[in-house]
């Protein structure tokens, strides 16, 4: 199975994190050759947040001081433009050497558009819309230089390829972006794209675009068949079931049986009803240490967890098309 | 100008000669190299300097695909992402990245460098552009760009929302461009609020300098120009309340240097054999804001040119220089591409020494933002030759004096 640690860094009613205490944690995840830690965005809601880090430049600081573990930030369609989101998280990518992801959410954050000089908000059909766009063309840009247009050739004073370099000339009904990026193709081809706070309407979307659905858990019954509509769905746009990961969301509380996690975990996969779960961890070292002592073990005992990684990529690790070394 | 002069290192692509990555010893695959990087870093680091400066655009830097090829810089490092890794990388230079008011939003831009400062400890600053090429507008869905005073006007807007946000502020902006409700959701800046550089030098830019900014980096060739320029933006102060010395300005300097002044004259001319001449009339053509360069005879004079509403203050700088010493396109040409119209100096480490202290000790200047050639070498170059040289004569630091980017700078801290 495939596991995301969501690190919750902006939660409230606690001190935030320091930078060295978030490094440790993610090392830790490392050594657990965890697949990935996504790393929460929040902007002001009612609640503040406690944590001194944007998402995307704490991503940036982690890269330089992990090896293999996936890094995964959120980051808003509302406040970001999609050419400057590209840039950012193919930066990440070659700073990281292949192991940065981009969280997005098809949800609205409540008070984000106040803040964003649009404070009429958007409908949310015009914000699916606009989502659907911003993510087009943000996977087009990341497209456009290929694979080997960089030539470095000093004596022949070519640089590149210019054959290789693809403009985007995108005009759709939100937004206009000529491109080409100028930040070079990703070492993973392109970033990991992770998709949550989906609703049914977004399902088609996330089948078409997205590497990742992170999902709710939801009740027992219908855990199969929504996996399998999902499945249906990624086959349709993709002719690959396995072009898109699933995984359900569980929160782990600050105590637990760490036993009985690991057979919640088991049946549920076992059932085929996600391909891995993205465990919501609180900012306390204690959770994690936790889980990867007790838990993680128990789930390699079963066969369920590798025991190391066996590629570099975050898309080797999640075992995606693509990724360089897969 | 007072006590000690201050430096940045300024980081971009292979070097700031265009031909920088045809130079056997520059290091080709710096825009994927995140490395190479945080070795420059720590090469700045260790030798004292003030801050790493990164530019930035939002495009690629030239239209003609061509010609763009024939260059390194259409690839690179985003230089928010770049800073935050070196940020814990290193542990006191300054680091500073240029953004655009033309194609941000002033709470998520003043969220992220405030972000990058608590990653540094306080040593972030933010250089504000208003983004003057339409290969970048392209990216953003403007069908043209904006005229200089409308970007000027909006620039002006953003600083002060962005410095707002960093003050604890505002309840509620509702402006011309923007609309903010909230007051930002990280906590307050450890050096009193990130500090803030401007480059512009044309008229609105100087006013908008000298009401928010802390550094001004600057072009200058000519001590006279550098001194004018220091002059009349110091003047501009008093008028927003402000001291001379709340202000530190800093113009580009563009060294080669080497143990002997013909070694480093050699090192020069190698370089500037690397420059195709498609590749330098395209960038000066890119500097004049003009297209049609090339239908004029490559061995005459610059053609009369309308005025630009792009960087209006570089393109007067280029026509001033062709006109006083008579070059041809051609050699203007090659005379800008290494050095981008700022002040070139090819000699030993006592010239350049020599030529930086005239100008701090003549009042043109507080500081030089350092420009190499290539890299890494002619990073290295300056830290083991130049910076000791200015160490011996008490015009640099030996040690850094405090922890932030405005204990270095001598700033105050806003209160």
């Amino acid at each position: 199975m495939h596991l995301a640690v969501s690190l919750d860094i902006a939660s409230t009613g606690q001190a935030g994190l320091t930078f060295g205490e978030i490094a440790a944690l993610v090392r830790n995840a490392e050594t657990a050759s965890i697949d990935m830690v996504i790393i929460s965005d929040s902007l002001p809601g009612d609640e503040r947040s406690s944590s001194p880090f944007e998402a995307t430049t704490l991503v940036a600081a982690l890269a330089t001081v992990t090896e293999k573990i996936g890094l995964l930030a959120a980051a808003s369609t509302v406040t970001h433009q999609p050419y400057n989101l590209a840039r950012r998280f193919a930066s990440l990518d070659i700073i990281s050497h292949g192991r940065a992801g981009w969280n997005a959410t098809m949800m609205q954050a409540p008070r984000e558009a106040g803040n964003f000089s649009r404070p009429e908000g958007f409908s949310d059909d015009d914000f699916r819309r606009r989502t659907e766009e911003y993510i087009g063309i943000v996977q087009g840009l990341w497209d456009g230089w290929d694979a080997d247009a960089l030539l470095f050739d000093k004596s022949g004073g070519r640089f590149h390829d210019p054959e290789k370099m693809h403009l985007l000339d995108h005009k759709g009904a939100f937004f206009s972006v000529r491109g080409p990026l100028n930040v070079a193709r990703s070492p993973q081809d392109m970033p990991v794209l992770a998709l949550s706070g989906l609703a049914a309407a977004d399902l088609d979307i996330a089948a078409r675009t997205a590497d990742v659905m992170l999902l709710e858990d939801g009740p027992a019954e219908g855990a199969k068949a929504r996996y399998d509509d999902l499945k249906r769905r990624v086959m349709a746009a993709r002719h690959e079931p396995d072009a898109v990961k699933v995984l359900t969301t569980i929160t782990l509380a600050a105590a637990y049986r760490p036993a009985a996690v690991a057979d919640r975990l088991e049946e549920q996969f076992r059932a085929k009803t996600c391909d891995g779960f993205n465990i919501l961890i609180p900012a306390q070292p204690s959770v994690l240490d936790d889980f990867v002592d007790r838990v993680l073990p128990e789930l390699r005992r079963r066969g369920l967890f590798r025991k190391s990684y066996r590629g570099t990529t975050l898309r080797s690790h999640l075992g995606l098309v693509g990724g360089g070394d897969l | 100008m007072t006590g000690q002069m201050k430096l940045g290192a300024f980081l971009w692509a292979t070097g700031h000669h265009i031909a920088a990555w045809r130079h056997p010893k520059a290091h080709v695959t710096a825009g994927i190299d995140i490395d190479h990087y945080i070795a420059l870093a720590r090469t700045a680091e260790a030798a004292k300097f003030d801050m790493i400066f990164c530019e930035d655009a939002a495009g690629l830097r030239e239209a003609n695909v061509g010609i763009a090829s024939q260059t390194s810089r259409s690839i690179g490092f985003e230089p928010i992402s770049l800073l935050s890794a070196l940020a814990v990388q290193t542990s006191r230079i300054g680091l500073v990245s240029t953004a655009s008011t033309s194609y941000n939003e002033p709470y998520g831009l003043a969220r992220t460098f405030l972000s990058l400062d608590h990653l540094s400890g306080g040593r972030a600053g933010w250089n504000l552009v208003t983004s003057a090429s339409p290969i970048e507008a392209a990216n953003f869905g403007a069908t043209g760009l904006k005229p200089h005073a409308d970007r000027y006007e909006r620039a002006r807007e953003f600083a002060v929302v962005v410095t707002g946000l960093w003050h604890g502020g505002p309840s509620g902006h509702d402006g011309q461009s923007f609309s903010v409700r909230d007051p930002l959701d990280l906590p307050p800046s450890p050096q009193g609020a990130p500090v803030m550089v401007q480059a512009g030098a044309s008229d609105v830019g100087r006013d908008l300098a000298a009401r928010t900014a802390d550094v001004v980096f600057t072009a200058a060739q000519t001590f006279e120009e550098a001194k004018a320029f220091y002059d009349d933006l110091k003047g501009r102060l008093a008028a927003y309340g402000r001291e001379p010395d709340d202000i530190k300005i800093m113009p580009g300097v563009a060294p080669v240097v080497a143990e002997t002044e013909a070694e480093a004259r050699e090192k020069f001319e190698e370089l500037q054999e690397l420059i195709p001449d498609d590749v330098g009339v395209a960038l000066l053509s890119s500097y004049l804001s003009t297209s049609d360069l090339w239908r004029h005879p490559i061995d005459g004079p610059l053609p009369e040119l309308p005025e630009s509403e792009g960087m209006k203050s570089r393109q007067a700088l280029v026509i001033e220089q062709s006109r006083r010493d008579g070059l041809s396109i051609r050699r203007l040409a090659r005379h800008f591409a290494g050095a981008r119209g700022h002040w070139r100096i090819v000699g030993t480490a006592i010239q350049v020494a020599d030529e930086l202290q005239a100008r701090f000790e003549g009042g043109a200047a507080d500081g030089f933002n350092v420009m190499p050639a290539y890299f890494p070498g002619e990073l290295d170059a300056f830290a083991t030759l130049v910076v000791p040289e200015l160490q011996r004569r008490g015009l640099f630091r030996k040690e850094y004096e405090g922890t932030t980017l405005r204990a270095h700078l001598g700033l105050r801290r806003p209160s």
